[in-house]
């Protein structure tokens, strides 16, 4: 039975049936379909490949799961695990003091690398090729061909150590100098962050040059003042990028140390060390809690670091 | 679609007259569009469901067979697949490839996902967590008609490397087996008449042979705490009585065992050598000739312990100016008689496998089973040792080990009383995991024998991680 007051209901469902259909055939809810439309295909992909994994990942992480059959509920068991797990603290300071000397290291070697070869000399095409080249190579290859740069007894690096009468360690072989080694190895790859800094560094508007040297400003000063600022928002890009690799380092440690992790422990990585638990002693769930607590890890460096931007990173179009 | 996407532009482009129908068109193709990129993606996660979805048309069953090999190996894998193709009408396999622990994390997708492969070869212990988790096939059922004398036919520490609680999950198609290398003429340049007897004579003996000036090392005498860059522990185990050393409650007890104790002992003898310029040398030899090349194999090692692939394989391959510069004895051992420790590439039915019955069929067939004669031919090949003196006695097998007496060390093993496997725990990773660790902390002086024995049963007994 309908009451007196039903039709101005329907009428105003109408009313707004009518709105509904307006804004979906509205210019702009087309648009949107359209976009949709045309990013469906990453839609799916980030979708199946990145956010379920990550999710899934995420719930592993609570669990006993082996990779087959069903997993476990555990609750916080593997996180409290870890927290007792001396080889993943190992794990984590091993990483830690790979990052902490990496990054900075790697950062002012590519920015000092993409000055010199801003420079304007006979050949910087080629020395520009030559030093972009070993970024090329692949990391496996690379890591080999270091096993013997740095062999102990017949390596090219303690050979030449030897002429001028110093005896060399034992490198990669050695507990005490296995991190400082792959960090030096770390240096062959200075090609990518290098090109990003040159294309930065012939941004920078060559009037702002002109003045300086007017004013009598050294060179110095010009860099401090004028090169790392109107470069600074690149630094950033690469200092987060070279940050989170070094965070999940693991490939080449992976490839040259026998077993993973030796000498000692001094090169289980964070990653090695997941790695081992989930794929050779299927620790699934206890790999899962590892891997979300280095996701936390790097969100946390990550913001930190693009919170704290704003003090010395020049944006030319922000107001200040 | 493309005309699809053409309306739609066309229908932005005239706003007010585009059409209801085209309107519809439009609005049908989103989900149209995100539906079929999902199937895409989903294709392309599924794999090669066709391969291993089994029978066909023809009345051939087709089966997988997922293997982790690659190089002179992968040869041989590829010769012995088609041999079975050619005598087996009713079955067809098909081989891939999947690089080591790549190989298991593929694996255990597949089984997840309830697409695995009829037939993976394994040689990571992880068979006893398999079978634990039943994430492989038991042979149980198959093991009738023709098949019920096949677990006595296989050698008895074949037999063993498959059973987990005695029952039999897996066969292997080829057993390792090890011995002393020694290189003759740097025994001859150290003034030693004849190979060591004894573990004691071997220290002397290879005491003899180093050679290190300064940091520099030219030249390693013997040196078991990297021998075979894993598992030092479980390699030298049999030599020591060191294998299988559990509590009775069941648990790894390396720690009060005598044998391990006896092993510990025997690897602590060697630390005051620079491990790592041995480590160093190892690694850069051993990342080359796709790790088929080695320290003794390039010459610079007086002796060391290694499998007939060594001598059958590896030197020839890498290094022929070894070829007939190497002999082969026993390892001096405390058990008093022919010792090794059963090691082999086993062959398993993943759980949820389309074909079992065909895939135990051929897994039988690789053993040799009733294949001794094809099987005899192989195994020469590969370097490998028979999974049965059925195949050793066959006429092909007979002539190799003719034309090379050094082998015959290796088979005599085989069949000996003395020689064991490591029992198939459900926590066997972590326990080799934690011996290579144990077997690099006496080497750096980081623990003692007896602590590293403590830390052993530490890890393996708590390693049922989540």
């Amino acid at each position: 039975m309908q009451t007196a007051t039903s039709p101005p209901v329907r009428a105003g469902g109408a009313r707004r049936a009518t709105r509904v259909g307006r804004a979906i055939r509205s210019p702009r809810a087309r648009r949107l379909r359209l976009g949709l439309l045309f990013i469906s295909p990453w839609i799916v992909g980030y979708c199946v490949f990145y956010l379920y994994p990550f999710l899934a990942s995420l719930y592993y992480s609570f669990t006993r799961f082996t990779g087959i059959g069903n997993p476990v509920f555990t609750g916080l068991a593997n996180y409290s695990g870890l927290l007792h797990d001396s080889m993943f603290h190992t794990a984590v300071f091993n990483t830690v003091y790979y990052t902490v000397i990496e990054v900075p290291f790697s950062t002012v070697a590519a920015l000092g690398l993409a000055l010199l070869l801003n420079m304007k000399v006979r050949g910087q095409a080629v020395y520009r090729t030559l030093f972009y080249i070993p970024s090329i190579v692949p990391v496996v290859a690379s890591s080999l061909i270091f096993v013997w740069i740095f062999q102990p007894s017949f390596g090219i690096v303690n050979a030449l150590l030897s002429d001028v009468h110093i005896t060399g360690p034992a490198w990669f072989f050695s507990i005490t100098w296995s991190k400082p080694t792959f960090i030096l190895l770390g240096l062959w790859g200075l090609g990518q962050p290098m090109v990003i800094y040159l294309a930065a560094l012939q941004g920078v508007p060559k009037e702002m040059y002109e003045v300086a040297a007017l004013e009598g400003a050294s060179a110095w000063s010009r860099l401090r003042r004028i090169t790392i600022p109107m470069i600074s928002p690149v630094i950033l890009f690469n200092v987060i990028l070279s940050l989170v690799l070094s965070i999940q380092y693991f490939t080449q440690a992976q490839v040259i140390e026998s077993p993973p992790g030796s000498p000692g422990t001094s090169t289980m990585f964070y990653v090695t060390y997941y790695y081992q638990q989930a794929f050779q002693d299927l620790h699934l769930g206890y790999a899962s809690a590892m891997a979300f607590l280095m996701f936390v890890g790097v969100l946390i460096v990550t913001v930190v670091l693009l919170r704290t931007s704003s003090r010395w990173v020049y944006y030319e179009n922000e107001n200040r | 679609m493309i005309e699809k996407i053409y309306a739609l532009r066309r229908g932005r482009a005239h706003g007010p007259d585009r059409t209801a129908s085209q309107a519809r068109r439009a609005r049908a193709a989103v989900p149209a569009v995100i539906a079929a990129c999902a199937g895409l993606a989903l294709a392309a996660c599924s794999g090669p469901a066709a391969s291993s979805g089994g029978g066909s048309s023809s009345g051939v069953v087709n089966i997988t067979w997922q293997t982790m090999w690659s190089g002179n190996t992968l040869t041989l894998l590829s010769q012995m697949v088609s041999k079975f193709n050619a005598t087996h009408p009713g079955i067809h396999v098909t081989e891939s490839n999947i690089p080591s622990a790549t190989g298991d994390a593929k694996l255990l997708s597949e089984i997840a996902a309830g697409d695995p492969p009829d037939v993976f070869t394994e040689w990571n212990p992880v068979l006893g967590e398999y079978a634990a988790d039943g994430s492989i096939q038991s042979f149980k059922p198959y093991l009738t008609g023709s098949y019920a004398g096949l677990e006595k036919w296989l050698y008895p520490i074949a037999l063993q490397g498959g059973q987990y609680n005695g029952t039999l999950y897996a066969l292997p198609m080829s057993m390792n087996s090890w011995a002393l290398y020694y290189n003759k003429s740097m025994l001859k340049a150290a003034g030693i008449s004849s190979p060591p007897t004894t573990l004691a004579q071997l220290y002397t003996d290879q005491a003899k042979e180093w050679k290190i000036s300064g940091s520099k090392l030219d030249q390693i005498g013997f040196y078991p705490l990297y021998e075979s860059a894993g598992s030092p522990f479980e390699y030298f185990g049999s030599f020591f009585g060191a294998v299988n050393c559990f509590s009775s409650a069941g648990q790894y007890d390396l720690a009060s065992c005598a044998g391990a104790k006896s092993e510990a002992s025997f690897f602590a003898q060697y630390d005051k050598y620079p491990y790592s310029s041995v480590d160093g040398m190892e690694t850069a030899y051993g990342s080359v000739a796709g790790g088929d090349d080695d320290a003794f194999v390039a010459g610079k090692e007086g002796f060391t312990m290694d499998g007939p692939w060594e001598g059958a394989q590896n030197i020839p391959v890498t290094n022929s100016a070894m070829v007939g510069n190497f002999g082969v004895v026993p390892f001096p051992n405390s058990v008093g008689g022919p010792s090794t420790f059963g090691q082999g590439n086993y062959n398993i039915i993943p759980k949820g496998a389309a074909h079992p019955k065909q895939a135990f069929e051929f897994i039988a067939w690789l053993a040799g089973y009733q294949n001794e004669a094809f099987n005899s031919q192989i195994d020469p090949k590969g370097g490998w040792m028979p999974a049965s003196p059925t195949v050793v006695s066959q006429p092909a097998y007979k002539a190799w080990l003719k034309a090379n007496p050094w082998l015959d060390v290796f088979v005599e093993q085989m069949s000996s009383p003395l020689s064991v496997t490591p029992k198939l725990t459900k926590t066997e990773s972590e326990f080799l995991t934690a011996e290579a660790t144990a077997a690099e902390d006496i080497a750096e002086h980081t623990k003692t024998p007896q602590q590293a024995l403590v830390y052993i049963d530490q890890q393996a007994n708590s390693g049922a991680g989540g």
